[in-house]
This record gives structure tokens, sequence and C-alpha cells, in this order.
């Protein structure tokens, strides 16, 4: 019973560590929008951040308009916004969590639970059925080894 | 040459469709005759890809231009070694590269099993040789590269050489480069060897513990390699793209993880397929799976449906991609169904507290990460097609949903290889974590006093050190009890030890690799970053470095032109390095392209880009990250390989076992008549 609630409690942690775990809200930077949005050249296929286009244009005027954008002293969620107007959703390196895009967030957890109910089903079913075969034989062990193990238990049960 | 690779390629495939049918015919009426001349034919299949293969490098590296491919994707004066490496540059070079990788594991497996798996080898030649003529089909017939270029005139069509070709992608140009996509490649094409098997092993219903043993081997080498492959990848996109990361979730980059993934979940459950001999239909699905994505992650590659950085070579072979992995779905899980009544299950679980539930819940997290992998690739092609709206899912996306259940995989590589199969008693429990356990909270509370904040990079390092100590604690108790019994020093019993047991060891080791690449990772979060303008004399801060600009200068190769900044850099006041970042412009391919300078530590990485010249004042634009534990990561990467390769080195008791194994099953094969 200890040892369920030992590892359901770092489970538990695990899991309240992944909901509670939340981005940088302070003030935007063109680096924390950069990261954000994708460079919309359409050759480099990179987060803005990291196109490795040395002489893109697109990325210039893209960085541009966010250095404009933070000077005028907008939050993120509105450059964001602006930026989407612009160029499109798919401007955004993560679709926004609302119509069918939704669908994007929300399956991985769906398969996790989903493979959640299979790993029981299958325990269940496991735990249910009766041995098909008797355990193999345990092949003879050295006496030393033997001995060394037992003088192992003991010392373990005295500690 | 363009001949001689084209009868090559022909040649390769009438090999490979007879391979084929005598494979099966062979199998069918148990004919050695016939199974030993789809052998040949297999010898034969490697033989005629390796002259096209010899015909197409000679071709590169002779400048010839006459044909396309060479013309497209060399230049007179790449390097050498540049060269070889443009085979797989491009489309039609890769994919004939496939091919040839695919040949040489069809003929390892032909030499290798010569005298074993005499019943299973007709169905594994016929299913090597299936792949092998699928490729060999799309190369001669969709990608070929024995192309010669011709030039309309008055006349008609004439041969025509230009005086130089195109060159290589420059950002293909980087030492790694050589030897990333080959090990790439070899992961994803010796995926097909386990799924050879899977499939042999149906069809003859011998579905005992002897596919299961070899497919185990002929999976952790692609896997090894793969994993390789994966990590040269993310070298080179640190080295070369200048954003000083190394891993972006990229659709290609997805892909090459997912069999990775998928490879490693069926490395696990096949343990308890051969000790206790369960999940024995979850792990043929494994196998089948892993060798779909590998063939999906090509078509990711190669097909553009989806875009990526890494997208080099893209044409129209998709919907020949897509009729292969729908036969390969079809026809495995087909007969997957047809044999579900010999893949029961022989033993029961004794308790929730297992190794087999260990193994359950592992293959639960990284099954559900591969289909979470998949499912954020493959969206926008999904929303493109439902919503006729073009949506980007990137790294935010994959960073929310992977990382948490990375640290769950990390928390199950350090308990699952301590719980007892069968049942793991509460005392057990209390013995192997208590330390472990006390270990990882001084660890962490030690990481809150020195200011750690970052929620998931604590918890890396509190369960790396759990992991740690659980793996280390598992070495000490079993030295301490050889110390004890036969009377070894340290470093002997530790010695003797692995070798007598490789493949728990070596896994011990893997598992060491993996706690070292999480905390390469949770180094991300501690990343500092500047950029400025700089010429002669300027200085730039970033934490507690300070660069001066000493020079910028301009220079000249034969194969690019530079701009080349010079640094000195002082850290904490003090002398630290010089650094010489450079921006290149190759002239074949009239592109640009940066050289990273990278001073790495043990600690941290300083990653120096010059991103280009400010066309306003002249002023070099530079990029400076400080980029902390980076180098774990390709040590870590170092680790796992090793314990891999030890892993698949044969234990003393093992070596026996296969001799007997391999003598019994001569004389049931010779008593058969086969």
């Amino acid at each position: 019973m200890g040892s369920k609630w030992a590892g359901g409690l770092l489970i538990g942690a695990l899991c309240v560590a992944s909901t509670a775990h939340a981005e940088n809200s302070g003030k935007p930077t063109l680096d924390s929008v950069s990261k954000q949005v994708m460079c919309m050249c359409g050759g480099c296929v990179a987060p803005l951040n990291q196109c490795p286009h040395l002489d893109c244009g697109t990325k210039a005027e893209m960085k541009a308009f966010i250095q404009k954008e933070i000077s005028e002293g907008k939050s993120e969620t509105l450059i964001l916004q602006d930026l989407t107007q612009r160029y499109g959703v798919g401007v955004l390196t993560a679709p926004p969590a609302k119509g069918f895009n939704l669908a994007v967030w929300i399956l991985p957890g769906v398969g996790l639970m989903i493979g959640l109910a299979g790993v029981v089903v299958i325990v269940r079913r496991w735990r249910g059925q009766p041995s098909a075969r008797a355990a193999p034989a345990a092949p003879p062990m050295d006496p030393k080894v033997l001995a060394a193990v037992e003088e192992e238990m003991k010392s373990a049960r005295l500690g | 040459m363009n001949q001689v690779g084209s009868v090559g390629l022909i040649a390769a495939l009438a090999f490979a469709a007879f391979a084929v049918v005598a494979g099966a015919v062979g199998g069918r009426f148990r004919s050695l005759r016939v199974t030993r001349s789809a052998e040949h034919a297999t010898l034969g299949f490697f033989a005629m890809i390796t002259l096209a293969v010899v015909a197409l490098e000679y071709m590169i590296l002779t400048n010839d231009f006459h044909n396309a491919y060479v013309a497209e994707h060399s230049n007179r004066d790449l390097l050498t070694y540049y060269k070889v490496a443009a085979l797989w540059a491009g489309q039609e070079g890769s994919l004939l590269f496939w091919t040839w990788l695919l040949s040489i594991y069809g003929a390892l497996v032909v030499w290798l099993n010569r005298r074993k798996n005499r019943q299973l080898m007709p169905y594994v030649v016929s299913v090597l040789m299936g792949t092998g003529a699928f490729f060999s089909l799309l190369v001669f017939f969709v990608a070929n590269p024995f192309q010669e270029l011709t030039l309309a005139t008055p006349a008609g069509q004439q041969a025509f050489a230009p005086p130089d070709g195109n060159g290589l992608n420059p950002l293909l140009q980087y030492h790694p480069m050589v030897i990333h996509p080959p090990m790439l490649y070899l992961g994803y094409v010796g995926m097909v060897v386990p799924f050879a098997f899977a499939m042999a092993a149906l069809i003859t219903r011998q579905l005992g513990d002897n596919w299961i043993r070899t497919t185990r081997r002929w999976t952790m080498v692609p896997w090894m390699l793969l994993g390789c492959g994966i990590l040269l990848g993310g070298n080179w996109a640190y080295a070369v793209l200048g954003w000083g990361g190394y891993w972006g979730w990229d659709p290609v980059e997805n892909a090459s993880l997912l069999p990775w993934l998928s490879g490693t979940a069926f490395l696990h459950s096949v343990m308890i397929q051969e000790k206790r001999g369960m999940m024995k239909v979850w792990n043929v699905v494994l196998v089948i799976l892993t060798f779909f994505l590998s063939i999906f992650g090509t078509f990711l590659t190669r097909s553009g449906i989806v875009s990526s950085v890494h997208a080099f070579a893209q044409s129209g072979i998709g919907p020949f991609f897509a009729v292969f992995i729908a036969i390969i779905l079809v026809f495995s899980l087909s007969l997957l169904f047809l044999r579900l009544d010999h893949l029961k299950s022989e033993n029961k679980l004794d308790s929730m507290v297992s190794r087999e539930s260990g193994f359950l819940f592992n293959n639960w997290i990284l099954l559900a990460l591969v289909f979470a992998v998949f499912w954020g690739t493959l969206f926008p092609v999904i929303s493109k097609a439902v919503q006729n709206v073009t949506v980007t899912v990137g790294a935010p996306f994959f960073n929310k949903v992977a990382i948490p259940m990375g640290l769950l995989l990390l928390l199950l590589t350090g308990a699952g290889p301590l719980l007892a199969w069968r049942k793991t008693s509460f005392q057990s429990l209390k013995r192997n974590f208590t330390l472990p356990l006390i270990v990882a909270l001084v660890a962490g509370v030690a990481l809150l006093v020195e200011g750690v904040r970052d929620l998931y990079a604590w918890m890396t390092f509190f369960l790396s050190a759990f992991v740690a100590v659980c793996v280390l604690g598992e070495f000490w108790k079993g030295a301490r009890t050889r110390m004890r019994t036969a009377g070894e020093n340290f470093a002997q019993a530790i010695y003797n030890l692995t070798m007598r047991n490789t493949r728990r060891y070596g896994g011990y080791v893997v598992h060491l690799g993996i706690v070292l690449l999480f905390i390469g990772f949770a180094g991300q979060a501690f990343k500092a970053e500047t950029k400025g303008l700089v010429q002669e004399g300027d200085l730039l801060r970033v934490k507690n470095y300070l660069l001066r600009c000493e020079a910028l200068t301009t220079g000249d190769s034969p194969n690019y032109e530079y701009t080349r900044a010079l640094f000195s850099v002082t850290k904490n006041g003090r002398a630290f390095a010089s650094m010489h970042p450079e921006r290149r412009f190759y002239k074949a391919s009239q592109q640009p392209t940066s050289y990273v300078a990278i001073h790495p530590t043990l600690s941290e990485d300083l990653y120096v880009v010059l991103a280009g010249m400010d066309p306003d004042t002249g002023k070099g634009i530079v990029q400076v990250f400080v980029n902390p534990l980076v180098m774990w990561v390709w040590i870590g990467g170092v680790v796992t390989l090793l314990g891999t390769l030890l892993a698949l080195v044969p234990s003393r008791v093992e070596r026996e076992m296969a001799e007997l194994r391999s003598a019994q099953e001569l004389a049931v094969e010779a008593n058969d008549g086969f």
C-alpha cells in the first residue's frame, strides 16, 4: 500500500508540475515573440528566431514589425494577434486552442488516457487468467553465490 | 557510366523480384535448393546496387557533369569527402543510397543466418527483397540518378555538360553531415530486418522464443544507429543553423524520433516475452509499427507533404510511398490477425508492482509520446485538408506535450530495473528506493538553495539524481557480492559482473546515458543571449563573458568567400578564448551561410554567430549565446552508444546457449530434410 502511495505521489507531482508550469509572462522582447512565430519567407520553414537564411528579407521585415509593436508598448498577446492578422494563423508556431485546432491539443491527452485504459484492461486480463504453463525451473545456483545471497538477505533483514 | 548505373539498377530489380518469388516458393515447398537460390539472388541484388552506387560516385568524383544529378549536387572545388557525401544530398541519390544500405543488410542477414533460422529464412528473404524491389523500382523509374543532361538544339536534344556544377547545399557542408545521413539511414533501413523476421515467424507459425531472440539483436543495431543519426543531426543543427539550439521539433526531426521511440518500446517489452512469455501480440505490433514509422519517416522527408528546414530533397514520390505503406499495413496486420491464436500469453501478471508492469507503463508512455509527436507532425496536413487553413505545429506544442511524458519516462528509467520480476515486496521497494530518494531530495533542496526555479529543470535534476543512484547502486551491489564471494577487487568485480551479463549491465549504462541526455536538455532553461552590431574594438557582454571584436576581415577560398570576425573573450575578467565566427558565401550555389564559433566546456558553451553585415553601418551583426550543459547531451549520446554496444556483446553464458541452440536447430532441420 505504501509503495502505491509513494508511486502515486511521485506521478501526481509530475502531473501537477506539467500543468503548473507556465511561460514567462514578463514584458515582451523581440526574442520572446520571435520564438512563437514562424519566418514567413516560405523558404526556411523555421521559427523566426531560428531562420538560418542570413539574407532573409522577410525575417528582417517581421523583426522590424515586432520591434515597432514592442516600442509602442503592446503586450505579447496583442503583438501575436497583429501578426496573425497580417500573415494568417500559420504564422504562429502552435495553433490557438479553439475550433478545429483544439483537436491538436486535446488528442495527445485523450491518447494518453486511452493508453492507460488499455494498460488497465490488459493488467486485469492478465491477473484474471490462469498460467498457461508452469514457470520453468530455475537453473541450479552456484553454492558460493547462494551463500552470498543468503548472507545479503540476512544482513538486510537485520539492518 | 550512366549506362553502367542503369544496368546495375535493372539487374538489381530482377534479382530482387526473383528473390521474392523464390523465397516464397522455397518456404512453401520446403526446398533448400530454391531457398538457397533466393539467398544468392539477395547477394546478387547487393552486388548490382553496389555497382550502381560506384558508378554514381565515380561520376561525382570525376566531375562528370553530363550527369544531371552530379551537375545539380556537386562542383569542381568541392572537398573530396563532401563529394562522396553528395551521393545522398539529393532525392535520386539518397533513394539509391537507401536501397544500397538495404542490400547490405540483406546480404548480412543471408550470410549470418546461413546455418540458422533456416525455416524462417525463405520468408525473411522474400520480405527483405520485396522492400528492395520497391525501392529499386522507385530509383529506376521515378527518381533515376543516371539521367543525362540534354540541351534542346535545332538538331534535337543533345548531350550537354556545364563547365561546373551547382555545388552541394552549403548547409550540408559540415563534417558530421558526412556521417549523419548514413547513420540515420542505417537506422531507418535496419528496421526492415526485425519486420522481415516477424513476418516470417507469423507465416511459418514459428512464434516461439527464437524469432524474438534474433529480432532483438537486429533491432538494437538500427536503434543504436538511428540514435546516433538523431544526435549527429542535432549536432549539425547546433553548429550550422546558428540559432543556438540542437532540436526544434521540425517534422523531419520528429520523423526520425518516432521509430526510435517505438523501437525503444519494443526493446523493453521484448524482455517480458523472453522471460515470461507475455505480450506476444504487442511485440509483433511494435515491430510492425517501428517499420511503418521508418518508411513513414523516409516518406515524410522525401515527399514534401510537410514543410521542413531539413527537406533537402523532395519530389512527387509521395503516392508511391503511400501505396507501399498501405500494402505493408494490410499485409502485416492481416497476417497478425490470422495468427492471433498462436500468440496467447503463457503467464499471468502476479502483481501490479513488478518488472512486467514497469515495462507496461514504460510502453504506455513511449507509445503515447509516439502518438503525440505523430499527431502534431501531421496536424498541419490534416488541418489543410479539413479546414483549408495552413497551421504550424512547432516547439511550443511539442514541449508542452513531450516534457511531462519525458519526465515520467526518466522516472521509470530508474525505478523499472529495480522492480523484481513477478512481484516486488514492500521490503524490497524500501531497501532499493530509500537511498536514491534521499539523494534526490538532498540534490533537489541544494538546487533550490542555489536558485534553480525553473520547475521542469528542477524536476529533471531531481529525477536524474534519483535514477543515477538507482543505476549505480545496481553496479555497487553486484560488485560487492562478487568482492565477497570471489575475492575480486572492485575493478575486477565490476568487469566480471558486466561481462557475465552484458545485456543487463549494458542496459544500465544506456540508462545512465539517458540521464546525462536529460541533464543536457535541462540546461536549455538557463540559456542567455545577446545581440549587437560590432566593428573593431567594440565590446559585447553576456553573463560573465566579455567579447572584444579584434578584427573583421574578408577572405577567399576556392569554394567560398568569407567575412570573419575575430573576438578575444574574457570570463570574469580573465582571458578565456579566441573565437572567430564566419559568414560564408558559396560561389557555386550562390548561397550565404554562417560558420558558428563554439567554445564548449562541461558547464556551458559560448556560441558566437556572425549573422551578417549591417548594410547601413557596415558593422557585423553578431549573436552570442551562453548554452549551459549542452556538452552533456553529446556525452550522454556517447554513453548511450557505448551501453548499447556493451549490451550487444554476447555474454559467456549467452554464447554457450547460442551454440547449443544452433546445433539443435540444425539437427531438427536435417531431420525435416530442409
